[in-house]
């Protein structure tokens, strides 16, 4: 599991304007800026810049289509983070079923 | 993004702590290898059989009640113990490097996506 990935992932969508076109986004399948900034109070160069911000990411794949970028959603770098989860709450229940042993080893003696 | 846990062990919060703040008791639950000075802004380096390393430093630390680890990748681990009817409360939350957006990227990382 590579923490760099999930941080960007995080810091991506830490902002409430990025997880609302990432929504949008899903929502439609793909997009563009222009459609985006149309449905949404914000200017097309605000959201072209937060959509490369997601890209860069990984959040989002980016496809020219004519003179437009199209965006849609990946989902694997969520799945990163719900994997790290799994990892890391796998982690600590070994990790406290060790310190039961060793608390229980220590009452014993 | 965070990982919670809780589990209340059958012993005294004392010796709970010496086995959370001890380098030695650290080596037979948590990592292989560990040197840890156990005091606020103290180090703490964790080896693993395996070839990893973590280090940390101790940002928080409240005898017997509640220690703090700031991991070097930003992570961070908070250790609280209370004292129970049938020994020693330990409760864990380890929180995701990038921590911030926790409560809100959770929840929506569970809303399907359409």
């Amino acid at each position: 599991m590579d923490a760099r990935r999930v941080d960007a992932v995080f810091d991506a969508l830490g902002d409430p304007s990025r997880r609302t076109l990432v929504r949008a986004i899903a929502a439609r399948g793909d997009a563009t800026a222009t459609e985006l900034a149309s449905e949404l109070p914000v200017t097309r160069q605000a959201v072209a810049k937060q959509l490369l911000a997601l890209a860069d990411a990984g959040l989002l794949r980016a496809t020219r289509s004519g003179r437009e970028t199209r965006y849609a959603v990946t989902p694997e770098p969520l799945g990163d983070a719900v994997d790290w989860m799994v990892e890391v709450g796998a982690a600590w229940d070994d990790r406290l079923a060790r310190l039961g042993r060793t608390l229980r080893g220590r009452g014993a003696r | 993004m965070e990982v919670e846990r809780e589990v209340v062990f059958p012993a005294a919060p004392d010796e709970v702590w010496e086995a959370l703040t001890e380098a030695e008791r650290l080596e037979e639950w948590f990592a292989n290898d560990v040197e840890l000075d156990a005091r606020p802004g103290g180090e703490g380096v964790f080896r693993w059989d395996d070839g990893e390393e973590r280090h940390a430093v101790v940002r928080e630390l409240e005898e017997e009640r509640r220690i703090v680890f700031d991991w070097d990748d930003d992570g961070q681990t908070v250790i609280e113990l209370a004292e129970v009817e049938e020994g020693t409360l330990v409760h864990v939350v380890e929180t995701a490097p990038g921590f911030g957006t926790a409560l809100e990227l959770s929840a929506f990382a569970w809303t399907p996506v359409a």
